[in-house]
């Protein structure tokens, strides 16, 4: 055994928990980072230890409303407002109702004003819902692409506007493994119909790697899949929303 | 080696639901113990829980079986976004108030946690080990705060951890 580890044994115990800071966790990391193999086996042994331990006990089954809400959440993200509008209109119907068999005029008022606060209310919920899911989307997209800069195995593409598109920048940063992200700037906006296609190829025929819309300000983001194998990128064209089997419209960007 | 934790997870990182689905009903039992250890407030707990496996679906192509178990993984990742809720809700209290408690009754009634296998090994250790563990790992506090919170020095509270999760490892060694 090398005793001039030993310190670094405790540490990677210790950090196993997350419990080191300060000057030992830098020094920690720098010690992985150099490539300490033992230490990083060690967090990981303890880690798996305490995984074992966690996990041997009996399970407990959590609230149902947590799957649901887990599924909903990683469900496409075409959701419409069907969802509360019925209720709404429910609501409303129950209220014009009770209006209807009521003799008593000030009653009918009420049950009125509390149906409209009762949508109001349920409309800045859903608003609320739909921002709140917005914001989690955009922090994952961050989180996305902080892995991504961190990760040595990471490509860089960048893409240039052509005719139709000058002034326009895009980057693409993979890694065949785990996948990536497209990112553009100063698009134009796409015609009724149309969006844009990113096209990579893995050797053969140019296959499609997504269709995206820029927002007001011409910024677009796409997620692209993981590889099978050796992947480059061929340029981003302008095609039906639906999508197309190859590359039919312009080229509006294309690599540098 | 190839597990069905692992195959869900590829079958996930290619975006298939169903995987998350199984994946959730394999897991979710057993991780939502850990988490209930962790944070008071049920609404936190089910926050964190459906977190985790959120998390967990959208980095499912990070995911490397050469490097770690699935339960690992997921465990690891579990326990610390609950410590991470933990801690800022307690950085509005103080830093240090985390007393180790008695969990609430789940849903399945409160036998659950008296046969945790991790609480029975944490009890199976000496006084002062077990308190500095459970400090570290279910109040989420770092060496410089059990420190603080222990009044012990420094080097004493490591070597307790060191000490702790080694003897941990050995309880807990695959057969």
């Amino acid at each position: 055994m090398n005793a001039g580890h030993e310190p670094f044994d405790t540490l990677a115990s210790l950090h196993a928990v997350r419990a080191l800071d300060g000057q030992d966790l830098r020094e920690f990391e720098a010690h992985v980072a150099a490539g300490c193999a033992r230490c990083e086996a060690a967090v990981r042994h303890t880690e798996q230890a305490l995984a074992r331990a966690a996990m041997a006990g009996p399970p407990e089954t959590p609230p149902p409303s947590v799957r649901e809400a887990l599924l909903r959440r990683a469900a496409p993200r075409a959701r419409g407002r069907g969802g509360w509008l019925p209720w709404a209109a429910g609501l409303a119907t129950a209220a014009v109702a009770a209006g209807a068999v009521s003799a008593e005029y000030v009653a009918t008022q009420y049950e009125s004003r509390l149906g409209q606060m009762a949508r109001e209310t349920r409309a800045a919920r859903e608003r609320l819902a739909e921002s709140e899911a917005t914001l989690r989307e955009e922090v994952d997209a961050y989180r996305g692409a902080v892995d991504l800069l961190r990760d040595p195995t990471t490509r860089m593409v960048e893409l240039r506007g052509q005719a139709g598109a000058a002034g326009a920048v895009a980057r693409v940063l993979w890694t065949e493994k785990a996948g990536g992200m497209l990112v553009a700037t100063k698009l134009p906006p796409v015609p009724p119909g149309k969006a844009y296609a990113l096209w990579t190829t893995e050797g053969e025929a140019p296959r499609a790697a997504g269709v995206f819309v820029p927002d007001e300000s011409g910024r677009a983001t796409l997620k692209v899949a993981a590889a099978r194998a050796s992947t480059r990128v061929v340029g981003v064209t302008l095609e039906p929303t639906e999508g197309a089997a190859g590359p039919s419209g312009p080229v509006l960007l294309a690599p540098r | 080696m190839s597990t069905a934790g692992a195959d869900l997870i590829q079958d996930m990182a290619a975006g298939d639901r169903d995987a998350l689905a199984r994946f959730y009903d394999r897991y979710a039992p057993l991780i939502y113990p850990l988490i209930r250890r962790i944070l008071h407030d049920p609404a936190d707990v089910a926050a964190c829980l459906q977190d985790v496996f959120w998390e967990s679906w959208q980095r499912a192509a990070r995911y490397d079986p050469a490097r770690t178990t699935p339960e690992a993984w997921l465990v690891t990742r579990a326990r610390e976004l609950a410590v991470e809720r933990m801690r800022s809700a307690r950085r509005r209290r103080d830093l240090t108030s985390f007393e180790p408690r008695a969990v609430p009754p789940g849903p399945d009634g409160d036998r659950g946690l008296d046969r945790n296998v991790l609480a029975r090994v944490f009890e199976r250790l000496p006084d002062p080990q077990r308190e500095t563990l459970e400090l570290a790992y279910y109040g989420g506090l770092t060496q410089t705060e059990i420190t603080a919170r222990l009044k012990q020095p420094l080097g004493t509270v490591k070597t307790r951890l060191r000490l702790s999760l080694d003897r941990l490892r050995d309880m807990v060694k695959p057969a």
